[in-house]
């Protein structure tokens, strides 16, 4: 079963092994695992993959989910093209 | 508990002194960060890297820490490219600047040159050059990941022993005109050393040390798109109004610009900056208005009255140091800062002239630093 892993953040490829592995670096929490793996900045912005990494955490670590705090929200809430800030005066 | 040193704060600047420290020999060394590394200004910052400025403070620290930086990357595997910068002119007057300072470079051995729409073509193929009256090109400058570097520094010091405690120092302990430690809600923890690195948040806990800094907590806005393939290497900047823009190692495109802003503690998201750093970045990048906006976000600058660090001992408290007040300089300089304070705690003075100059005691002695012309 070479090969076969459990994919955990599906926009940047992040697997179990390496947040296994970010923890044995020192990482123990949620906004530190988001920078070093890349979980959650992909364009889903962690609405499927972060909820996992919590519940992953949580039972690795042994802390209760709710005191793995979720990573902040950025603006905007979902991704969108630039023109729009700028008034919508794009051409084409 | 005791300490030989005490970090407060892990951005870069904690996290490069710890580093350093270690590595020259300290016994032992705790570092306090309140929230998690990188928390404070650093991963809000864009990660250029460049010694292209006008003060021999600036231009020889920041010549060593770009070795340093080539270090840190065959060393320890740290995302760092030596991309350049390229300063955009699209008007006369702008270019006859870029050429004052490149004269100004070039005196200090920095290889800045003016460059026309060929030599962008080339480093920037998606950079419209059609308003362009020239450039300057410094091959010397840079960009770093900051997640990358300040994580890595950060595992590989904790490997070596360094000790990182994820607790707020709430104060400096000091008795007789030294330091004898921190303060922090879990209890009291003496070191002979204790170095301050905690950004703008260094002011209010200097304070209750009697130290006063002069620093100001200045907002800064940045915005990043989604990713892209190759569009253009250096990083960018809009001579006009001195945007920058940066395409990060995943390939997103990290762009900043100054707005009018009060000194603030909290800043919050602003939508006038979004138009106008799309409005400025869409004449030189005529694609960015159709690209997508992924996360916007606001840090700080810690300015100091002469645009300089506070680097180094705190005169009348003997074993307290302090590195701050980077003024929107503090990533690119942490491998020197992290040298040079391991050398003041180590061995009682600084590797260089210039780094003496920039100790807190210039305020009061009304030697500040002159930057012969300020550029973004």
């Amino acid at each position: 079963m070479a090969g076969l892993k459990a994919m955990l953040c599906m926009c940047e490829g992040v697997t179990l092994e390496d947040v296994d592995r970010a923890i044995e670096e020192g990482f123990a929490d949620v906004e530190s695992i988001k920078r070093r793996l890349r979980i959650g900045m992909g364009t889903c912005q962690g609405r499927y993959c972060v909820p996992i990494l919590i519940a992953y955490l949580s039972r690795k670590l042994g802390v209760p989910p709710e005191k793995l705090a979720p990573p902040l929200v950025r603006p905007p809430l979902e991704m969108a093209p630039a023109y729009i800030f700028t008034g919508g005066d794009h051409e084409g | 508990m005791r300490a030989e040193v005490v970090v407060v704060g892990g951005g870069i600047t904690g996290v490069s002194a710890a580093y350093f420290l270690a590595r020259e020999g300290a016994r032992s060394i705790i570092v306090y960060e309140k929230n998690y590394i990188g928390s404070g200004s650093t991963f809000k910052c864009a990660g250029g890297i460049r010694a292209s400025f006008t003060s021999q403070e600036h231009i020889v620290l920041m010549k060593r820490s770009i070795e340093l930086w080539g270090e840190l990357a065959r060393e320890l595997g740290v995302k760092y490219l030596r991309s350049g910068y390229l300063w955009l002119a699209s008007r006369e007057r702008d270019l006859e600047r870029l050429k004052s300072y490149s004269a100004i470079h070039n005196s200090f051995g920095v290889p800045t040159r003016v460059v026309g729409p060929d030599f962008l073509s080339k480093v920037a193929p998606y950079v419209d050059s059609s308003r362009l009256a020239g450039a300057l090109f410094d091959p010397l400058a840079g960009k770093a990941c900051p997640f990358d570097a300040t994580q890595k520094l950060y595992s590989v010091s904790r490997r070596m022993g360094v000790d990182y405690r994820f607790e707020e120092v709430t104060g400096l302990l000091a008795e007789g005109g030294s330091v004898r430690g921190v303060r922090t809600r879990t209890g009291d923890v003496h070191a002979e050393h204790v170095v301050v690195a905690a950004g703008v948040w260094s002011k209010p806990l200097l304070e209750k040390a009697g130290v006063d800094l002069p620093l100001a907590p200045e907002p800064h806005h940045a915005v990043i798109t989604e990713e892209f393939g190759r569009l253009f290497d250096p990083l960018i900047i809009d001579v006009e109004t001195g945007a920058y823009a940066v395409q990060t190692f995943e390939g997103h495109v990290l762009m900043g610009v100054e707005v009018p802003e009060e000194h603030l503690w909290e800043p919050t998201p602003r939508l006038d900056f979004l138009e106008k750093v799309v409005r400025v970045w869409s004449r030189w990048l005529p694609w960015l208005p159709r690209a997508n906006l992924i996360r916007y976000w606001v840090g700080h600058y810690e300015v100091t009255p002469d645009h300089h660090p506070v680097l180094g001992p705190v005169s009348g408290v003997e074993g307290l140091y302090v590195a701050t007040g980077f003024s929107g300089h503090g990533f690119m300089m942490g491998p020197v800062v992290g040298e040079e304070l391991a050398s003041w705690v180590l061995k009682g003075h600084s590797r260089t002239r210039e780094a003496r100059n920039l100790t807190v005691d210039r305020f009061r002695e009304g030697r500040l630093i002159k930057e012969l012309a300020v550029i973004g």
